[in-house]
């Protein structure tokens, strides 16, 4: 179980490592790759990894339609590589033919999950070539009119993940319809808006003209629909986009009505509207049409939750890269790490949510929006509702919580990368990756009714070789720092999370793999458009076939607490586990501690089940002394529930 | 000395005590000869709070005409306040805690009045002896013996009366070399690596000087230490410059050509002042009440804390890598040989030595390398961080220690017997105590004292087994193989359960700790019953 750490300055201790590569392994190399169904070989190659932690490392690398896998030929050096295609945003040729030095012609590529790759190849015959164009290819598979991988997979799981979420069942569970909400499938062919879900839960006392009417004055149609509602004091999170006041301070009295129908439903004087940005943002959005809430709105009041935009996350994110990879920045390691802002905006999210949450615990309802309501809303109404409901806090629970609150309501998982096409009628597109001096885009077209897949080449124009910017753009903190937060909140609750982090890790894993059908698409439309539901597997599927892997064996349902996690630095932390995960000599000890809680999920089970034995045979002892027993014993119908074995040790708080 | 002389007022009726994770209340306050104790009013509540006045580090006042706020700042780190009805009474309180919580003389203090009903002072005290810990190691037997030279603390007072040395050294000569050693520390062994027979042995710095004095006995110990084996490596905990200083002072290092066996390493360890300042400006940091804390993690970095922490760690680790990879006998020592020595040579053993790890294991280690070997705990535990008295000799090795060790259990989880709660009650009992464990600077003095006979074990008491449930770790699982740290400022984090341990959110995560190993216990007895 020791690590293969060593970094005291032993410059007086002789590394033993022996450099004599072992032919016979070498070819025997691959053979124990395991493929999954649907997965070809494409090519291997002899190649040689720079490694930024072990130096060159000589070895061969294997590219299937699905992954790049490289392992190292020395048994000394054992260095393993396995990335999926889809975490890889640009493959670069580095240095040419005449290039000097060692190791200075090959491969250059970019990864979405806080890692670079470098490889190098024999400089004569043109070695790179067939591997540079057939990588290009598999990479960006849809530019090239190919399948993504999650089409062509032959995965089997014996769970059904898509079953996980069903829209009008989890609307039932949180009680709804009831006299004050019901239920619409007005948006059932995506017209009242295109990036939002079929099924819609809005006021009762609301006609559905109404609705298309507030939908013109809400910034792309995102109007304000429930999210949750409180079981006991029926406040609801209602969740939009920002409303289209302008330059002129425009006014639609049916938005407002609408809103004052949302306060109207829980009863109460002021309905509280949280706008996520931060003020002056709010205001510069009047000048493309946007704004906020003025005082028109009667009775509600207007509060800025000062989160930054997705720009400022992805800089911020990006200066996190800088300092942990692949390198980690060693002298000054908390300034540099504060000068990156992460945890501060991590705090600010954070916050946000706790003040929702309060809020709606106290009995009033509230409207949560930021620009376009995919985003920071996202973010702050799913953290919200993790903290207020203890459902969201099981393993399926999650996930019905991702589903819901960023799959359905259009965070746009595929075009986060938010990269300006030059071609003008397209709005936001995503870049794929860079050839020569042509970028690839696909384009996302928000002005057509469903989002219509263009391939489009375009000329990177002034940006030469200054393209690596546009490599850094291609990720997707939002989603990132939501589960970043997620687990801040378990580091904080130990026991109040069903689920380990290796879900969170294994969810963050699959964002971009392309393995699973769950974050392709930026909407239910275009989800549906593409059959996603028939023709690929879910990231659930994988997980819920095999539950054990994933949880906590501490959990301890507790069904009413709010969970109020504390957003101060001080009791924030960074996620090296996530973060810093690349790095050998920081990884922490993962797989024993794993294991353990394995054989403690075993031994929570084995308890349970002799528990139950226990039970059973004082019921039965109990049957047996017949109808003329002792009628003060308990009888076997008031006996705990499986729940309440765990319950009896609830954190007093 | 009368205790009473001190006390002018001892009851206060009507004081506002206001103390972290409670809401304020109102009661009595009450001074004794060793303890504040405050008994709440309302009958319902029946709260009191006991405090034992050397847990005190400062107390400040604020006194108006008719009233006066004291505010009590522990050694705990607990910041208390309290709101005394008339200026003299409270004034008279703080003079008589002033006095009281600071007691020069160790006879005076609470242990030796501490009498628990359910100890005698007959009951065995102390986990282990130098004799005991020879005889358990049977394969040292060959090459090393067990030396009474300093039986009465005449050859080094800092030294227990029993120290084991090679067999080859006589008496007389581990005199001589003594001489040759500040304070007398010569080098004795501490550790035995069963896996490959190499040892670690401790030492203080030699008294070469400005002449490079030399001492044929000291350099024949050393020798006789890796008599057969590989040459020796010796780690001074000063850096090269550091150690060259110390010449002009009279001590010094082994030179090269004078130990030729073995290998000097400097690896530079802050000591003294400087940890204490650093460990000051920590606990200022995380007091800041202020709600602006963008600049946290730059406070945090500028207090030096976590790279203390990293150095520790690290030259522990040097330590280790020496020894079990390399398989080369090591000395340590810096220059009194009673700090950053003991710490890095604990740490290493509790790296590579699973016996050290389980509770009794870790209890006997710092048994034997803290408190017999003499690193003296009253001068350095005599203040903690928010004294306003001019510093002396404090400095927080012994905090230091723990922190190292609570960066390994968060490392792994599995690897050590011992929970957190366990390292948090060594941090406030090495600073205030109801029991002996940490009264004194050495053997000697505990001896002159009657330490053993007059107060209670603190190592005994946490074995207990109502006690030992407490502090044990549920997921421990014994683990063979050595834990190397990973000693990266990524990988090492503040110790929030002992520095932000009052604030609501880590009094929380206690609870939660505790209840996982109820939880654990309870699935265990039941599963496999």
């Amino acid at each position: 179980m020791a690590s293969p750490v060593s970094v005291y300055n032993s410059n007086v201790l002789d590394a033993h490592i022996s450099s004599t590569s072992r032919e016979s392994l070498k070819m025997e190399l691959l053979a124990d790759v395991t493929l999954l169904p649907g997965e070809e070989r494409i090519i291997d190659k002899d190649i040689i990894y720079i490694c930024p932690f072990s130096g060159a490392v000589k070895g061969k690398v294997l590219i299937t339609n699905y992954r790049l896998y490289f392992k190292s030929c020395d048994a000394d050096v054992a260095v393993t590589l396995d990335v999926p295609l889809g975490a890889i945003s640009r493959v670069e040729k580095m240095g040419g033919v005449s290039s000097r030095g060692e190791n200075s012609y090959g491969l250059d590529i970019t990864c979405k999950d806080m890692r670079n790759l470098r490889f190098a190849l024999k400089q004569e015959g043109h070695s790179r070539r067939d591997i540079f164009e057939l990588l290009f290819k598999h990479a960006f598979p849809i530019s090239h009119g190919l399948p993504l991988f999650a089409y062509v997979t032959q995965e089997k799981y014996e769970e059904n993940g898509w079953s996980v979420y069903r829209p009008v069942e989890e609307l039932r569970r949180q009680g709804l319809p009831n006299n004050k909400w019901r239920i619409t499938f007005i948006n059932k062919n995506y017209e009242l808006c295109d990036t939002y879900p079929a099924v819609l839960a809005v006021p009762f006392k609301c006609k559905e003209e109404d609705l298309r009417r507030v939908s013109s004055f809400r910034s792309r149609g995102r109007i304000p629909v429930l999210s949750w509602i409180h079981r006991e004091n029926r406040a609801a999170i209602a969740r939009c986009s920002q409303p289209l006041v302008g330059m002129s301070g425009k006014r639609n009295k049916d938005d407002e009505r609408y809103l004052d129908l949302i306060r109207d439903a829980n009863d109460t004087a002021k309905l509280t509207i949280y706008d996520a940005r931060p003020n002056v943002n709010a205001v510069a959005n009047k000048a493309t049409g946007g704004g906020y809430e003025g005082d028109e709105y009667h009775n509600a009041e207007l509060v800025f939750l000062d989160i930054h935009n997705i720009h400022v996350m992805r800089e911020s994110l990006k200066k996190l890269k800088d300092i942990v990879y692949p390198n980690v920045e060693e002298s000054h390691w908390l300034s540099s790490l504060e000068s990156t802002h992460w945890l501060e905006h991590i705090k600010l999210v954070l916050s946000g949510a706790i003040q929702v949450a309060d809020k709606v615990s106290s009995g009033n309802s509230v409207v949560v929006h930021c620009s376009d309501g995919w985003d920071r809303t996202a973010q702050l109404t799913s953290l919200a509702m993790l903290m207020l409901d203890s459902h969201y806090r099981t393993l399926k629970g999650l996930q019905v919580l991702i589903e819901k609150e960023w799959i359905s309501f259009g965070h746009k998982f595929t075009s986060v990368r938010n990269f300006t096409c030059v071609r003008p009628e397209c709005r936001s597109g995503c870049l794929l990756g860079f050839a020569k001096n042509t970028a690839v885009c696909v384009c996302v077209c928000a002005c057509a009714r469903a989002c219509v897949c263009l391939i489009v080449l375009v000329r990177v124009q002034r940006i030469g070789h200054g393209d690596k910017n546009h490599a850094d753009q291609d990720r997707s903190p939002i989603f990132v720092q939501f589960m970043d937060c997620v687990w801040q909140m378990s580091k904080q609750f130990p026991t109040a999370f069903e689920f380990n982090e290796r879900l969170l890790l294994t969810i963050l894993e699959h964002l971009y793999s392309c393995r699973f059908g769950t974050f392709l698409y930026n909407c239910e439309s275009a989800r549906e458009q593409n059959a996603l539901r028939q023709k690929t597997v879910s990231l659930w599927s994988l997980v819920n076939s095999k539950t054990e892997l994933y949880l906590n064996p501490f959990y301890t349902p507790e069904s009413g607490r709010v969970l109020y996690p504390v957003a101060s630095m001080r009791h924030l932390e960074l996620w090296v586990t996530y973060y810093i995960r690349w790095n050998p000599r920081i990884r922490q000890q993962q797989s024993p501690v794993e294991q353990r809680y394995l054989e403690l999920l075993a031994l929570r089970d084995e308890y349970i089940k002799k528990l139950e034995e226990l039970r059973l045979s004082d019921s039965s002892r109990l049957a047996d002394d017949g109808p003329g027993g002792d009628t003060s014993s308990p009888s076997p119908a008031s006996s705990p529930t499986r729940q309440q074995h765990y319950t009896h040790l609830q954190t007093p708080f | 000395m009368e205790f009473s002389e001190h006390i002018k007022t001892a009851n206060v009726e009507d004081v506002v005590l206001q103390q972290p994770l409670h809401p304020p209340s109102k009661g009595t306050l009450c001074i004794t000869s060793h303890h504040l104790l405050f008994s709440d009013r309302e009958e319902r509540s029946g709260r009191q709070v006991l405090l034992l006045l050397r847990n005190i580090d400062a107390v400040e006042k604020r006194a108006t005409e008719s009233s006066g706020t004291l505010v009590i700042k522990c050694k705990d780190l607990r910041v208390l306040q309290l709101e005394i009805p008339g200026m003299e009474q409270c004034l008279n309180i703080a003079q008589s805690i002033e006095t009281l919580s600071c007691l020069d003389c160790v006879a005076e203090m609470y242990p030796f009045f501490y009498r628990p009903s359910n100890a005698s002072l007959r009951d065995q005290w102390g986990l282990s002896t130098p004799e005991r810990h020879y005889t358990e190691m049977e394969a040292l037997h060959g090459r090393w013996r067990l030396s009474t030279v300093n039986q009465d603390y005449s050859v080094c007072p800092s030294y227990p009366p029993a120290v084991i040395v090679p067999k080859a050294i006589g008496d007389d000569a581990l005199k001589k070399a003594a001489k040759f050693r500040q304070g007398g520390r010569f080098p004795v062994l501490c550790y035995y690596h069963r896996k490959n027979g190499t040892v670690i042995l401790r030492s203080s710095q030699p008294l070469a000087g400005a002449n490079r004095k030399r001492c044929i006995q000291d350099e024949l110990l050393l020798q006789a230490a890796i008599e057969g084996s590989d040459k020796g490596y010796i780690i001074d905990t000063r850096s090269a410059q550091q150690a060259q200083q110390a010449r002009m002072m009279g001590g010094g290092f082994e030179s090269k050509s004078c130990y030729s066996g073995w290998k000097r390493l400097h690896r530079h360890m802050e000591r003294g002042k400087t940890l204490q300042e650093s460990l000051i400006k920590l606990v200022e940091a995380c007091g800041d009440k202020s709600p602006n804390m963008d600049r946290w993690l730059s406070k945090l970095e500028n207090s030096k804390w976590l790279s203390h922490v990293q150095t520790a760690l690290s030259t522990a680790g040097l330590l280790a890598e020496c020894v079990e990879r390399d398989g080369r006998s090591v000395l340590v020592h810096g220059s009194e040989g009673t700090g950053s020595t003991l710490l890095i040579s604990t740490l290493a053993q509790l790296i590579m030595d699973p016996s050290c790890r389980t509770l009794e294991g870790f209890l006997t280690l710092l048994e034997r390398e803290f408190v017999q070997a003499g690193h003296p705990f009253q001068q350095r535990c005599s203040h903690s961080a928010f004294s306003h008295a001019r510093l002396q000799q404090e400095c927080p090795v012994f905090l230091l220690l723990l922190d190292c060790v609570w960066q390994l259990w968060y490392q792994f989880p599995l690897a050590l017997g011992f929970s957190e709660a366990l390292l948090l009650r060594l941090a406030t009992e090495a600073y205030s105590s109801d029991y002996g464990t940490f009264l004194c600077n050495s053997d000697m003095e505990r001896c002159a004292l009657q330490v053993k006979g007059k107060t209670h074990c603190l190592f005994r008491v946490l074995l207990k087994p109502r006690e030992r449930e407490q502090y044990t770790n549920p997921l421990y699982e014994p683990n063979e193989l050595a834990i190397w740290p990973s000693v990266h400022p990524q990988s090492l984090q503040l110790w929030r359960g002992f520095f932000l341990r009052w604030t609501q959110q880590t009094h929380h995560l206690e609870l939660v700790q505790e209840d996982i190993r109820n939880m654990v216990i309870e699935w265990g007895k039941l599963a496999l019953s």
